[in-house]
């Protein structure tokens, strides 16, 4: 199907990828592990991470999307050779597996950001018990179907008017608000302390392998390399639309968001809080709601006296934490829907299908703790697959002739160096192979029962869900194929 | 604070926004020399 619409300017393509890198995991998720991992000592693995494998694979996934102008399938199938086909519609089911209890996310977050604005939320001391009645009501679930709701509108208004429009003005504003909440945090009173702990690094915690490989994790997670988010969003690129120079823009913007995000979060936290900071920031909770949705609200009542202060200011940091969501929400919808286009669905039906299957199926995800937990363990690890496909397909293709006739093609503005090579070749399925054996293998010291399938959290439940996947992908490869690229 | 906080802030965060704010000069200055060009 030839491409109609494209990004109008090399802005609105960055900042929409950038809202697809900016999701709540900068603020709540990358917070909780910089404290977990010594403060400073985590920053240092975190930035070489980001050079080795959050960058090569953003580029990776723009130069396939460019190139191929088809969604995960179609651009796998492509690349790699129509025999697999498989591998990217495995990239497709995990992040629209994501995208169904990400839509429950950001449903909370928008609650809370009516809460804080209507004052609700200041009504209560007792933050937990305020978390604990939301997520085991059903207001979760209408949260969840305003979400899908808001998501199907950006992206049925199309790439212009719906994608780029909406994400220039939700990362413009994310942005100014996070400034504005930077600033209120660091002129708090004591708010240096919080600035020393999370810069200062901690010998042991520097040669402890953890850190590192919570750091990769990080920077997997956080920056949607991998994720085929960005490929779907480079079908809409121009043909002399560059890719090096704006992928860095993207890595480097993702990450000096969060640098700001912890900032901000550290100065708050050891400045209002009267009992031990650091228990705080590292509390979990579930889902990894602990710092967020418990422990904020109650620092948020207590920067000032004024109670119209504290609601202004808790308000713009939900809305702020609502913008990050959407604008990673719609990026999964529009994957999900490019998809269908490629098999033949028109936009409208296509985006009709996806609404309301993430509807339905993030349902249990809206009403189960339990079952959100299982799913995001399951294909939140499923990603670190995801990067090892589209780092397969390039291998297959060759990956100097990638670098050469695709990276650094006509509109390019800087060249990439022999070195991609390298890094696409071996160190991305080194890290690959590192992790997901850390992680599954971490699972069985948690879980005696590592093999069950039907437990939440563990080896078997990743491998059973991954395995229906897979094999049903292999089976039916041969009309993946036919339905989307032929 | 510490001098090796200090050392780690400064190279971090050197290279963080440091990282972005070269590519965003960079950026702005390939698409001006598009422009004129056209």
């Amino acid at each position: 199907m030839k491409q109609k619409e494209f990004f109008t300017s090399r802005w609105g393509l960055i900042l929409s990828a950038l809202g697809i890198a900016v999701g709540t995991g900068n603020i709540w998720r990358f917070s909780r592990i910089v404290a977990q991992n010594g403060g400073g000592s985590f920053l240092i693995p975190w930035v070489i991470f980001l050079l080795i494998w959050s960058i090569p694979l953003i580029i990776a996934e723009f130069a396939i999307g460019k190139s191929t102008r088809f969604g995960p399938i179609g651009a796998i199938a492509k690349t790699a050779g129509n025999k697999f086909a498989w591998m990217g519609a495995f990239i497709a089911v995990v992040t629209t597996a994501i995208m169904f209890y990400y839509s429950v996310v950001t449903g909370w977050c928008i609650r809370y950001f009516v809460s804080a604005i209507s004052g609700n939320l200041f009504n209560t001391t007792d933050h937990l018990e305020y978390w604990n009645v939301f997520s085991q009501s059903l207001f979760p679930l209408l949260y969840h179907f305003i979400a899908m709701l808001i998501g199907a509108f950006i992206i049925y208004r199309g790439v212009v008017n719906g994608i780029e429009k909406t994400n220039k003005f939700l990362v413009t504003s994310l942005l100014i608000i996070l400034l504005i909440l930077l600033f209120r945090a660091v002129t708090l009173p004591n708010a240096f302390e919080g600035i020393k702990y999370f810069f200062t690094p901690k010998l042991e915690y520097i040669l402890d392998y953890k850190v590192w490989l919570s750091a990769l994790t990080q920077n997997a997670w956080d920056t949607g390399a991998g994720w085929g988010l960005i490929l779907t969003y480079a079908v809409y690129m121009k043909k002399n639309e560059d890719i090096s120079l704006n992928a860095a823009l993207i890595g480097f913007g993702n990450n000096s968001v969060s640098l700001i995000a912890g900032i901000t979060i550290f100065s708050t936290v050891f400045a209002l809080s009267s009992v031990d900071a650091m228990t705080q920031i590292s509390q979990s909770g579930p889902a990894n709601t602990g710092l967020t949705f418990i422990y904020l609200p109650l620092l948020f009542s207590k920067i000032s006296s004024s109670l119209l202060v504290n609601t202004f200011f808790a308000g713009i940091f939900f809305l702020a934490l609502s913008f990050a969501a959407m604008s990673s929400l719609i990026s999964m919808m529009e994957l999900s829907t490019r998809t269908f286009i490629d098999f033949g669905l028109n936009r409208k039906k296509a985006i009709a299908v996806v609404g309301l299957m993430g509807f339905i199926f993030g349902i249990p995800s809206a009403l189960n703790m339990d079952f959100f937990t299982n799913q995001d363990w399951v294909w939140g690890v499923g990603l670190i697959l995801s990067g090892a496909f589209i780092s397969f397909s390039i291998i297959r293709y060759g990956v100097d002739k990638f670098r050469t006739e695709i990276i650094n093609a006509e509109g390019s503005d800087i060249k990439i160096g022999k070195w991609y090579n390298f890094v696409i070749a071996f160190l991305i399925p080194f890290q690959v192979v590192v992790l997901l054996t850390w992680w599954l293998v971490s699972s069985a010291s948690w879980d005696p029962e590592w093999w069950n399938p039907f437990h939440v959290e563990n080896a078997g439940t990743c491998l059973f869900q991954w395995g229906l996947v897979l094999a049903l992908f292999i089976t039916i490869n041969k009309t993946l194929v036919r339905k989307t690229v032929i | 604070m510490k001098l090796e906080g200090i050392i780690t802030l400064f190279v971090v965060a050197g290279i963080v926004w440091g990282g972005l704010f070269y590519f965003l000069y960079n950026a702005v200055k390939f698409e001006r020399n598009k422009k004129s060009d056209e």
